[in-house]
């Protein structure tokens, strides 16, 4: 099967300071949930701003759909049908739930398009459904990572990269983030996450890949990596504390 | 007594308008760039010199003048901006570098008008400048009345752009949360550069009321500077709604104070008001702490 996504030999840093990815390898498949895991500071979060457009790669290839996209800005990977979800979510504080969900479609020229897209994926979040005059900066942490995961799907795109969804989340409302995780993968689109709490993230995705000082260290199948001692007492938390 | 209070508040009301107009362009340039514009009195001057000479020469009414002094200045934010600010729009330390560069630009304007213009103090004359309204015992000054008019409904018709436009909308989501928008598809440099014409617009545009509502002269801005830094970090920097509520409030205390403690003091105020936001408030009225960028 065709790769969706495939980083090669990525090199990424900001500004004029040191590297932060170096030779970082990445494969996303058509239709699969990929996990990222690895210790803070590891450039996960690089590699998605990577990808993304945020930040232009100094070296090295990222490839979407057999297409070359690194070095594009953040709009054309966008077009391409790319979305990141960032770390604080992206959201426009200021600005109410209906106005945020017209910005998703912010490339979309079509105004009655953008209108029936949000009724759309309005049907499908009732919570938002409720406060759609609310501003975004009044929102419960729950409902804005809601909001963020109903703005990306206006442009139903291919591939959505979400930087530690559940960071500051109930219990509950991750278990609901995943729900709808799930939901999007059956319906074909794939999802690359980064998650701290790699237990989580990999118990929900297909495929795994460990990152560590910016370098690709292990990939496989989540559940392999769940399973592997060595990984499991580096990154997963379980590690024997030396009696 | 009572009739005093009342004229003096609506004198006030009146300036609000104007000094409102005059700040928006300025919150709206920090909003989205996080440039303190410190050229942007100089760029108000301009435009008071546009209706100045549109009126002198060709005796057009300087609210009429008020569209061709915006276009103008709008088309001075776009040749300005392309020259000296885009190429470091990426640097880490852009706010600070632009606080000088927006320095030496008001210098550069300040003293072009000086050497062509000299330094007199100007004022545009239209028929209704020395008119008044006389409502028993208030009297309005007609040219301050119809400035602080025409500024609302420049201030509302830039509201409803930021509001209902497609440009309105990347405008607003690039101030709020810069690399969100990128990720939504706005071609930020290119609302930036766009946001840089418009300020300078509204500064054109307020300059042409203020050409027939005080007197000017190019070195004028530098006294103006600190009134509008004043009015807009009440209202919280990069907020619209915000630099329109500090012009009338402190318009509103300015008159006040000029009326009991006399015209000279009534210019202290905005600079006290300055001084005791940064100390009590420095978020300003509504300000929340600045976003990351």
């Amino acid at each position: 099967m065709p790769l969706l996504l495939e980083v090669k030999d990525l090199v990424a840093g900001y500004g004029r300071g040191p590297a932060i990815l170096e030779e970082t390898h990445l494969a996303v498949e058509p239709g699969k949930v990929q996990c990222l895991i690895g210790p803070n500071g590891a450039g996960k979060s690089t590699l998605l701003r990577a990808v993304s457009g945020l930040l232009p790669p100094r070296s090295g290839e990222i490839w979407f759909k057999g297409k070359r996209i690194d070095g594009l800005p953040p709009h054309a990977v966008l077009q391409l049908g790319i979305c990141f979800i960032p770390q604080e979510r992206g959201l426009f504080p200021r600005m109410s739930v209906r106005e945020n969900l017209r910005m998703g479609g912010f490339i979309l020229r079509d105004r009655t398009e953008l209108d029936r897209r949000i009724d759309d994926v309005l049907q499908q979040f009732p919570v938002l459904r409720e406060r759609t005059s609310q501003r975004a900066g009044s929102l419960s942490g729950g409902e804005q990572q809601m909001l963020s995961m109903a703005r990306t799907l206006i442009l139903r795109p291919e591939l959505i990269m979400l930087d530690e969804p559940s960071l500051g989340l109930a219990p509950k409302v991750v278990r609901q983030m995943y729900d709808i995780i799930h939901i999007l993968k059956e319906r074909g689109m794939s999802i690359l996450l980064v998650e701290q709490n790699a237990v989580v993230g990999l118990s929900n995705a297909d495929w795994g890949c460990v990152l560590d000082l910016g370098k690709t260290l292990f990939e496989g199948p989540a559940c392999e990596i769940l399973a592997d001692p060595r990984i499991q007492e580096l990154y997963l938390g379980k590690a024997q504390t030396a009696a | 007594m009572a009739t005093a209070l009342l004229q003096v508040s609506i004198l006030g009301l009146a300036l609000g308008g104007v000094y409102a107009l005059m700040a928006s362009g300025l919150t709206l340039i920090f909003g989205v760039m996080r440039i303190v514009n410190l050229a942007h009195p100089i760029f108000i001057i301009c435009g008071a010199f546009v209706a100045y000479w549109l009126f002198r020469l060709y005796g057009i009414d300087p609210i009429v003048a008020m569209p061709i002094a915006a276009a103008l200045l709008f088309a001075i934010g776009i040749v300005v901006y392309k020259l000296i600010f885009q190429r470091d729009a990426q640097n880490p330390k852009y706010s600070e570098m632009t606080v000088l560069l927006t320095f030496g630009v008001a210098l550069v304007f300040d003293g072009l008008l000086a050497y062509w213009f000299s330094n007199t103090q100007r004022v545009t004359l239209p028929s209704y400048a020395t008119d008044a309204i006389f409502i028993d015992d208030i009297f309005i000054p007609t040219a301050q009345l119809y400035a602080g008019l025409v500024s609302l409904v420049v201030i509302a018709a830039l509201w409803a752009f930021l509001q209902f436009t497609r440009t309105g909308y990347a405008i607003r989501a690039t101030t709020q949360n810069r690399s969100a928008a990128q990720l939504m598809g706005v071609d930020v440099a290119h609302v930036s550069l766009i946001t840089f014409g418009i300020g300078l617009a509204l500064a054109g545009a307020a300059g042409a009321l203020v050409s027939f509502v005080f007197s000017f002269f190019p070195a004028k801005h530098w006294e103006w500077i600190a009134i509008l830094m004043s009015l807009i970090v009440l209202g919280g920097m990069g907020k619209l709604l915000g630099a329109v509520v500090g012009a009338f409030l402190l318009s509103l205390i300015a008159a006040y104070v000029g009326y009991f403690a006399g015209q000279t003091w009534s210019t202290l105020t905005f600079f006290l008001a300055l001084f005791i936001i940064l100390l009590i408030r420095p978020q300003g009225l509504f300000g929340e702490k600045l976003e990351e960028t």
